[in-house]
């Protein structure tokens, strides 16, 4: 029994020295961030910093006085994403479940086929139809863009919680005189919850970690999300690492804070879709 | 109940009808189809007409000046034929290639390795394979930045590391050698695909049931053996699946190339979805990329054939 424990402690510890190699380029992002800019070009490297300086985040919004802005948009785009995805989703994910439609199967294959398109090959004639509609720089035309890799993603997640639930629910509820819609929203909707819950988080970080539709359909910094932000403050501070990796860090806390509360939906949604962009 | 039941089959299950027919049952079960229209609708303006309207600019002359009037003049083959005559084209064409082999190969390996780690039960197990998907969940653009960073070629953690283990005499720029940089990319991707490959696979190694090991071990199969004749042979769906998935997901690749290297130094590591990238959105060749994007999409559609018709296969079991 003894032997057994040991062995069993060992793989811990073993899986905490994998589990640390694994992640430290995330470690090494956060301390660049935390130490004084002459600790960054110390050799040997400082591993634990031993100076703590904040300076450098303050120093980020001072040199651009627009970050705050594209923290906004990434939530507005972000958030409208999941809503018009959700709205589009969650019904036509039930009707083609449980409803008798003609055309379910060329929904889930045209789903299906749609996540493996090169998101390139979706923004160019994005950005062209998006140029003479006057949809580019706009929070529209990005959650409309985003919506579009989300949205196939959300119904191929979605329809197998639909199918788990019985049929009978609804049948129950229509007798007692509820319409179709009104059954959909009061009896199924709340059950296929934690379904809803995975693929709003799914199609949030779908909308949060965009960084194709962010380049091309954004040309002022009114409507820049955080990642094409980045992008230019990188391309503008090439070798100023310590600001880089506390930007980075930034746009990181996000995406990041949403998957530590709901890491189980996301397991789930992995599974269940076996998908990512 | 039982007659209820009958009268409400009847009323949902729309009788066979001829096509012409067809906007009658509509009229009739509009409920029905009031569920699913407005996400049919946006498939088809949001995904379907852009996959078209892209096929139909690949034929056509696009550039900046005629864009957005839509006045491009006909084509015919002429784009395909300049990129096919194109040697920055070819390489990334072979980058691809290279690049995705490199990256499934290895998140792959590593993927399994690890799942079938955390696939044995000890204090932190469970938690701490969860944490791996961290790497999953931030933007890639934050991992570009950091990995940039960690291969910076004066101050590089790696660089440090590899000089201190005496493998590397000299700095190493990963990221603007022609050497190296395809290389370094492929590392980066794998780090980023790794949690993936694992999460899928350990889900896989789950639905195993626990009972054929233990009635194994009862008929003195070792560790090895159980891992042949049972791990094996019923994770092979799941790995298949995987396979494909990584495939698929490397070969369209865009982000990090574009993030890290945007295709430099010298084109060595273009992939076909950063060069038609680049020649749409900095070149404004719209034409041509859209004939570099098509090609890439007839790759990509085989492989997702084949995936689909796995997945087919597997929910007719």
């Amino acid at each position: 029994m003894r032997l057994r424990n040991l062995a069993s402690l060992s793989l811990s510890v073993l899986s905490v020295l994998m589990l640390s190699a694994f992640l430290f380029p995330i470690y090494w992002m956060v301390i660049t961030a935390l130490k004084p800019q002459r600790a960054i070009f110390a050799n040997p490297p400082e591993f634990i910093p031993r100076n703590i300086d904040w300076s450098v985040w303050g120093n980020i919004f001072i040199s651009n006085p627009d970050v705050p802005r594209y923290f906004l948009n990434s939530a507005i785009v972000g958030i409208g994403t999941t809503l018009l995805t959700l709205a589009l989703a969650a019904p036509a994910a039930y009707g083609i479940a449980h409803l008798p439609i003609r055309g379910k199967g060329l929904i889930i294959l045209v789903s299906l086929s749609s996540l493996m398109f090169p998101v390139v090959m979706l923004a160019t004639p994005l950005f062209v139809i998006f140029s003479r509609l006057g949809l580019t720089d706009s929070y529209i035309g990005l959650i409309l863009a985003n919506t579009a890799l989300a949205l196939p993603f959300a119904l191929v997640v979605l329809r197998p919680f639909f199918l788990t639930l019985p049929l009978q629910l609804t049948e129950a509820a229509r007798i007692d005189g509820c319409t179709a819609w009104g059954a959909f929203a009061r009896i199924m909707l709340p059950l296929a919850s934690p379904g809803l819950i995975t693929a709003a988080i799914f199609t949030f970080l779908f909308g949060w970690n965009d960084l194709v539709f962010a380049l091309t359909l954004t040309n002022t910094d009114q409507f820049r999300p955080v990642t094409a932000g980045l992008w230019t403050f990188i391309g503008v501070n090439n070798t100023d690492w310590n600001s880089v990796m506390a930007f980075s860090t930034l746009a990181m806390l996000p995406p990041l804070a949403v998957f530590l509360t709901a890491q189980r939906y996301v397991v789930a949604g992995l599974t269940s879709g076996a998908v990512k962009q | 109940m039982k007659q209820l039941r009958r009268d409400y089959n009847a009323l949902n299950n729309p009788p066979k009808v001829g096509k012409n027919t067809f906007l009658k049952l509509l009229a009739k079960q509009w409920v029905n189809y009031s569920f699913v229209l407005p996400a049919a609708i946006f498939l088809l303006v949001f995904i379907a007409y852009p996959v078209l309207f892209n096929f139909r600019m690949s034929f056509q002359d696009v550039r900046a000046i005629n864009l957005l009037n839509g006045g491009a003049d006909w084509v015919g083959l002429t784009n395909y034929r300049t990129i096919l005559a194109n040697t920055v084209f070819h390489q990334a064409a072979r980058n691809t290639l290279i690049f995705t082999a490199g990256s499934v190969l290895f998140q792959l390996s590593i993927g399994l390795a690890l799942a079938l780690f955390y696939n044995l039960e000890f204090p932190g197990s469970r938690w701490m394979r969860g944490l791996y998907l961290i790497a999953w969940t931030i933007p890639i653009i934050v991992v570009a930045a950091v990995f940039r960073w960690l291969f910076d070629g004066q101050v590089g953690v790696f660089n440090y590391w590899l000089e201190s283990l005496r493998i590397i005499e000299d700095n190493i720029f990963w990221l603007s050698e022609p050497d190296v940089a395809l290389g370094a990319i492929i590392f980066i991707n794998i780090w980023l695909g790794i949690p993936f490959n694992m999460a899928l696979l350990l889900a896989g190694l789950q639905g195993i049931p626990h009972e054929l090991y233990e009635a194994a071990e009862i008929d003195g199969a070792n560790v090895p053996q159980r891992f042949a004749f049972i791990t094996f042979p019923l994770l092979r769906p799941a790995l298949f699946a995987v396979t494909l998935l990584g495939l698929i997901y490397t070969f369209k690749v865009f982000d990090v190339v574009w993030a890290t290297t945007q295709g430099g130094p010298f084109n060595t590591t273009h992939l076909v979805a950063t060069l038609a990238f680049r020649t749409i959105f900095v070149q404004f060749q719209f034409g041509t990329g859209a004939a570099m994007l098509n090609l890439l999409f007839v790759v990509l559609f085989g492989i997702s054939l084949l995936y689909l018709w796995n997945l087919r296969y597997e929910e007719a079991r």
